[in-house]
């Protein structure tokens, strides 16, 4: 079945698919409409789910945490300020060990209050040990969804998945999307079973206290199975294109990379609207191709070793800021080439808060990027300081003149 | 690829303009994209939407600044709607009578078309707390206008996604919206009966 429909009831649908068995959520704009949808599937008979209506973020995954501790399938929904309200229960999830989905829309910080896309909320949640998947197209959103209780539910990983894509550009955006037949989704997606439950016949204590004696091997544990969540991840990718069709990479996927020496780097829509910036640049004589980085957590290192070590430069385009730092992405894929590479590597930040990011801006800056008109550091380049902006920086500056004086 | 930005006011119907499009295009084969940018959602703020039509897959996620089509769904949106972005060879369709849209659109340069969308909503009970629900008499104007979608897929998809109560007068006023776009002015480009779909 085909639909035309926006990125969060796609993602609703991939909920309906997965046989989920307890959603619990708060709404939250721009992810409302995953919620709304999911609620109606129940209602009217299309889902059989208990949904818990929470009344916070806190909570919704307090709720998940216990029903995921019953091995049930659970799926919750959230965004921004959500995610950043449950960050103490992200840990609880992951710290013990326990399989579930949760879709982030990517959306801005506060304050300023803003609804639209970056990526400061979800990377503010990356060292959680929750596997982060990006998704770029709508397409990608429905397909990730069920890959994602695969590889949350496989005994390698046992971690819970959040899978991300970009407010209002992928969230509220209409496209079309091919809905696959329940009977292939189960070929693919196997029902869930636990490895452990809460069972009231016989109590135990799960996520206790642990002495120095222990907590450095739970969490390697974690490390080790966010290890093997590398392959499980592209296993799932590969098996889903096979049973039920669609690949958008494992860890990471490319577009005209064969011939490279220059790439893109990217995650989410920015790597989508940036293959129009690749056939433009080639178009210009630029031998360019993209990376996107799809799985944030795990970090594909060797893969980006792979395709990016021999380049003569590498553009990373960040949607979020680390203050003080640069954009995260950028340190990220430096870490990785530290020591095998010999590529130039800048870095934009841009498209926070909703601010649009074209293809023509991203081909401008890569070429004043190859021109050496460009420093290799973290850039601004849609940022305008107006008029309107400068007057609190002077204001500031009146202040601590006098602030000096005094 | 054509690309079609609408500006309108909340209340209007214009995210359910697109998204009606949106499927009407994908029922005659075409890969669509259709999305809004929110301002305040309210009733009577600004609201910006988006719509591409491609016969291959879309890879473009930023909003359109040189459309093909520019919708303006209320006059009081002229200014703000050709600020944010046009190319020669747009062409303007506005909600306007055809005596007032010859005068106000005069030192315009581009092609015009107008629709006087108010009077078909109101005379088909399409109004919500007082302001009147053009959307639907919009999606046959465009679809004239455009010759992307024809009025067929446009009344299929009213015929499927509106209540049964109200899909007659829908489709009334998408018939009426489609029969009653009158070329104010054409520009250097050519008008609608020349110029070949650029979709083919």
């Amino acid at each position: 079945m085909r639909l035309v429909d926006t990125g969060n009831h796609i993602a609703a649908h991939a909920v309906r698919l997965s046989h989920v068995e307890v959603v619990s959520a708060y709404p939250i704009t721009p992810q409302t409409q995953v919620i709304e949808e999911i609620s109606r599937f129940i209602s009217e008979g299309e889902m059989d789910c208990e949904y818990i209506p929470v009344e916070s973020e806190h909570s919704a995954m307090a709720a998940m945490i216990g029903s995921a501790s019953m091995g049930v399938r659970s799926f919750s929904a959230t965004s921004s300020h959500g995610l950043a309200y449950m960050h103490e229960l992200l840990h609880w999830a992951a710290g013990i060990r326990l399989p579930m989905v949760m879709v982030n829309v990517n959306r801005a910080m506060g304050p300023g209050w803003n609804i639209w896309c970056d990526h400061q909320d979800t990377l503010a949640a990356r060292d959680t040990g929750w596997i982060q998947l990006h998704c770029a197209s709508h397409q990608e959103v429905l397909d990730t969804v069920i890959q994602a209780f695969r590889i949350s539910e496989d005994p390698l990983v046992t971690l819970p998945v959040m899978v991300c894509y970009d407010a209002i550009v992928i969230s509220h955006n209409y496209m079309q999307v091919e809905i696959p037949e329940q009977e292939t989704v189960d070929k693919f997606l196997p029902p869930f079973r636990s490895m452990w439950k809460l069972d009231f016949k016989h109590p135990f204590t799960h996520g206790s206290v642990i002495y120095p004696d222990d907590y450095e091997e739970v969490r390697y544990s974690m490390f080790e199975a966010l290890e093997s969540a590398r392959d499980v991840i592209k296993k799932a990718a590969s098996e889903y294109e096979s049973a039920v069709g669609g690949y958008h990479g494992g860890l990471i996927e490319t577009y005209q990379m064969e011939d490279a020496d220059v790439a893109l780097v990217a995650m989410g829509s920015i790597a989508s609207e940036g293959r129009v910036a690749v056939d433009e640049l080639r178009r210009k004589g630029h031998k360019c191709g993209l990376v996107r980085v799809r799985s944030y957590r795990p970090f594909p290192m060797q893969e980006l070793r792979d395709v990016l070590s021999d380049l003569r430069a590498v553009m990373i385009i960040d949607r979020a800021i680390s203050f003080g730092m640069e954009g995260p992405l950028y340190s990220e894929v430096k870490a990785v080439l530290y020591g095998k590479s010999d590529a130039e590597v800048y870095n934009l930040v841009t498209g926070l808060g909703g601010r649009d990011v074209t293809f023509e801006m991203i081909v401008e800056n890569t070429e004043a990027a190859l021109k050496g008109k460009m420093e290799q550091m973290s850039t601004w380049p849609t940022v305008r300081m107006n008029e309107h902006h400068m007057v609190s920086r002077r204001g500031l500056e009146e202040f601590w003149k006098e602030g000096s004086a005094q | 690829m054509v690309e079609i930005r609408f500006h309108s006011l909340g209340g209007q119907g214009a995210v359910t303009l697109i998204n009606m499009l949106a499927q009407a295009g994908d029922l005659v084969g075409r890969k669509v994209q259709a999305f809004p940018f929110f301002g305040a959602e309210r009733r009577g703020a600004p609201v910006m939407c988006f719509l591409r039509m491609d016969d291959k897959e879309i890879a473009l996620r930023s909003q359109i600044y040189k459309p093909d089509f520019l919708v303006i769904m209320s006059p009081s949106l002229i200014d703000a709607a050709i600020e944010e972005g046009t190319k020669e060879g747009t062409t303007v369709l506005i909600n306007m009578a055809e005596e007032e849209a010859r005068s106000r659109t005069a030192d315009l340069p581009f092609a015009v078309y107008s629709v006087d969308a108010t009077p078909i909503a109101l005379d088909l009970g399409m109004e919500v707390e007082g302001l009147p629900v053009v959307n639907i008499a919009f999606l046959g104007a465009v679809s004239y206008m455009t010759e992307l979608v024809p009025l067929e897929a446009v009344t299929e998809v009213l015929r499927e996604k509106m209540p049964p109560s109200r899909v007659e007068a829908s489709m009334e006023a998408a018939r009426r919206g489609f029969t009653s776009v009158v070329e104010i002015r054409k520009s250097k480009a050519a008008s609608r009966k020349e110029r070949k779909s650029a979709v083919s």
